[in-house]
Formats: structure tokens, C-alpha cells, sequence
């Protein structure tokens, strides 16, 4: 089973696979959603902008009632994970999304591969949204609580030296929230389309129909997963530690 | 590493996507939460405008409510006062126009009496007139027979000389 996406081309020395070419898409999508909703937004909203409205006060609200007045900075960057991880993935449980098959001579692995392959089953993506993730929540530590917390937070030598370790397990702590971050998404999505792709090949008509709900409602739990704990480890670490 | 050749890890596509989700969420924060979250507060600043407005349109009304029942309260009690001053000036009208009435009737009263007297005099006049009259004749015929023309004249002249002069006294 291949894990890693396919190289469709190079464009001077890139390699453009087809997570890429999913990325892009989902790029166009949002950019043309965000136009949707900015050329309706007014104070008498239509039902797309209900709609949205709805989603972002639900996040704000949340934000508040966790961050309290950190909110401001905090929520944006939660809201962009999430709607960017949602509709990346929901774009990838489009009926056909993996059928477009590109002959491709040049491949080390196999002739044929799919033009396009969701964009969280490239680890690049997840990767680079988990750490996204932890270097925005140690730039707004900084930001909110002081430098001088942030480094307490890693580096303290009360009641030495067990705040130490302590700290030690924090930096640890941090590596894993980006592995943890990025393998489970990547492995929820990759999963998901492997199970969709076996359904396919025992019986297309009708059986992959109950997976694609599920694979559905994971695609919205995961990009809500994501932004979830991104919101708790920023109001984590934006928040001043608690001394003894 | 064999790991990263296997899960596809490429410093290259790791940049790419580290750079096009840093733009995604530009564009989102700048073009979607802000104006989004400017009109969500907008909104609920209306809604909390309105919210005091209808409080302070209570207010006004519970007050309005107070003066009207104020309002009615001394309405009635004014009404209750006009219809006591208007019976009282009605027993005084009555009192008066009885009073009034008494007086016209008395005065009805006098002229009547006055009327009266003065009709009394002129029938008493004409009937002293009358009476004078009927003796005349009276007088004439008893005399006729007694007397002759001349005598008659005589005693007629002086009979009537004597009720001039007492008719005179």
C-alpha cells in the first residue's frame, strides 16, 4: 500500500503531486467561498451568510468562554483551520475525487495514478498545519503572556530539579502535539480512503454509501478535532503559568 | 531517511504548504472573520440598542399607564365634584325660582286686587249713573200723574238741583 502521493510533474524542480493538486483546489474553493460570502455580507444577512455567521459566532463563542479576552487572536487562527481542513477534506469525499486516473510513464511506483488525492493524506499538509499550529500558539504565548513566562514555562529551577524535568516533559510535550496533530489526521483521511477504495472494489453500487456518511461526518470531526485542541494549547499556553 | 521517503516527506511540499495555509488564513482572517465578526457585532449591538430602547419604551409606557390612571382618577374625582357643585345650584335655582315665582305671583296678585278695585269704582260709578237714571224716570212717571207739566218741570229742576249739589258734595 502506498502512502506517499504521486509526482503528476515538476514545475522547476517542485514536485506536483496530486495532494497538491487537491491543496490548490481547496485553495480556489476557500478563495471563492470567502468572495461568495464577502459580495452578500450585510446586516440583513442571505442564507449563506446565515450560515456562516453561524459558524463563526459558534466559534467565537467558544473561544470567548475558553480564552476569555485572548479570543481576538486566538479565534482567527482556529477558524482558519478549521474551515480550511473542512473543506479540504469534504472536497476529497466528492464522489470521484480519486476516479480521474493520469497514465504516467514516468512513475516509479505504478503506470496509472489519480490526478488528485485528498490533501490530508499527504503528510506534508498535516505536518505543516501541526506545526503551524504549535508555532502560532508559542508566538502568541509570547504575545499574551510575556517572554519571560514563556521561558519559566520550559526553564525554571524552583524546587530544583523537578520543575526542570517538568520543563524537560513541556519541550517533549511540544514535539508530540505535532506528531500527535499531524498523524491523526493524516491517518483518519488515509484510512477513510482506503476503506472507500476497498468498498469500490468489492461492490461499487450501493455499499460505499454507509462508508461515505462515515468518512463524511469524519471528515467534519477531524477538521473540528484540529481546531479544537489548537484552541485548548493556545488558551493553554497564551494563559501565565501557575506558580506553587 | 527511509521514513520520510515512505510517508512522502518533502522539505520542498512541507514549505508549500506551510506557506499556502499562511495565505489561506490571511485571506480568511482579512476578507471572512473580519468583516463577518464586524457585522456579528454590529448586529448585536443593534440588538442591544433595541433591547434598551424597548426597556426605556416600558418605562415610558408604565409611566404613561400612572399618569393616565392619575389622569382618570382626578377626572373622576373632578366629575364627582361638578355633579355635587351642579346639584347644589340646582336646589339654589329651584330656590330661587320659587322664590321668584312667589314674588310674581304676589305682584300678579296685587295688580289683580288694583285691577279689580278699579273696575269695582267704574261699576259703582255706573251704577250710581244707572240709578240716577231709573230714579229720573221713576220720578217722572210717579210725577206725571200728580203734577201738570209745569210743576213736573219745577220739581224735576229741583229735585235734579238737589242730587247735583249732593252728587257734588
Amino acid at each position: 500500500m502506498q502512502v506517499r502521493p504521486d509526482v503528476l510533474f515538476s514545475v522547476a524542480n517542485f514536485p506536483v503531486t496530486n495532494a497538491v493538486a487537491a491543496t490548490i483546489i481547496s485553495d480556489v474553493v476557500v478563495v471563492l467561498f470567502v468572495l461568495a460570502i464577502n459580495r452578500v455580507v450585510s446586516l440583513e444577512p442571505t442564507p449563506l451568510q446565515n450560515a456562516v455567521e453561524m459558524v463563526i459566532d459558534y466559534f467565537i463563542k467558544i473561544t470567548e468562554e475558553i480564552a476569555g479576552e485572548r479570543a481576538s487572536f486566538i479565534c482567527p487562527w482556529v477558524l482558519s483551520f478549521f474551515i480550511f481542513m473542512l473543506i479540504s477534506n469534504l472536497i476529497a469525499q466528492l464522489p470521484g475525487f480519486e476516479l480521474i486516473i493520469l497514465k504516467m510513464p514516468m512513475s516509479k511506483s505504478c503506470n496509472k495514478v489519480p490526478l488528485l488525492r485528498a490533501a490530508s493524506t499527504d503528510l506534508n499538509f498535516t505536518l505543516a498545519l501541526a506545526v503551524i499550529s504549535v508555532v502560532v500558539t508559542h508566538y502568541l504565548s509570547i504575545k499574551c503572556a510575556g517572554i519571560k513566562a514563556y521561558f519559566t514555562r520550559f526553564i525554571t529551577f524552583r524546587i530544583f530539579p523537578v520543575f526542570l524535568f517538568v520543563g524537560i516533559l513541556e519541550f517533549l510535550n511540544e514535539i508530540t502535539k505535532i506528531i500527535s496533530f499531524s498523524f491523526r489526521l493524516f491517518g483518519n483521511i488515509l484510512s477513510g480512503e482506503r476503506i472507500m477504495a476497498t468498498m469500490y472494489g468489492i461492490f461499487p453500487l450501493g455499499l460505499p454509501l454507509p462508508f461515505m456518511l462515515l468518512e463524511f461526518l469524519v471528515a467534519i470531526i477531524q477538521a473540528m478535532i484540529f481546531a479544537m485542541l489548537t484552541l485548548v494549547f493556545m488558551h493553554i499556553m497564551t494563559d501565565k503559568p501557575h506558580t506553587i | 531517511m527511509e521514513i520520510t521517503q515512505k510517508f512522502g516527506l518533502e522539505v520542498k511540499l512541507f514549505l508549500f504548504q506551510i506557506v499556502n495555509f499562511l495565505v489561506i488564513a490571511f485571506i480568511l482572517k482579512k476578507f471572512l472573520y473580519v468583516p463577518l465578526k464586524k457585522i456579528l457585532d454590529e448586529r448585536k449591538s443593534k440588538i442591544e440598542k433595541s433591547l434598551l430602547e424597548s426597556d426605556s419604551a416600558k418605562i415610558i409606557l408604565e409611566n404613561a399607564k400612572k399618569e393616565k390612571e392619575k389622569l382618570l382618577f382626578e377626572a373622576k374625582n373632578n366629575a364627582a365634584t361638578l355633579i355635587e357643585t351642579a346639584r347644589v345650584s340646582i336646589v339654589e335655582a329651584k330656590k330661587r325660582a320659587i322664590a321668584e315665582a312667589a314674588r310674581n305671583s304676589e305682584r300678579i296678585l296685587d295688580d289683580a286686587k288694583q285691577r279689580a278695585a278699579e273696575e269695582f269704582e267704574i261699576m259703582n260709578n255706573q251704577v250710581e249713573k244707572m240709578s240716577i237714571d231709573v230714579s229720573k224716570k221713576i220720578i217722572l212717571r210717579i210725577l206725571s200723574d200728580l203734577f201738570s207739566n209745569d210743576e213736573k218741570q219745577k220739581l224735576i229742576s229741583r229735585a235734579l238741583k238737589k242730587i247735583d249739589e249732593k252728587i257734588k258734595n
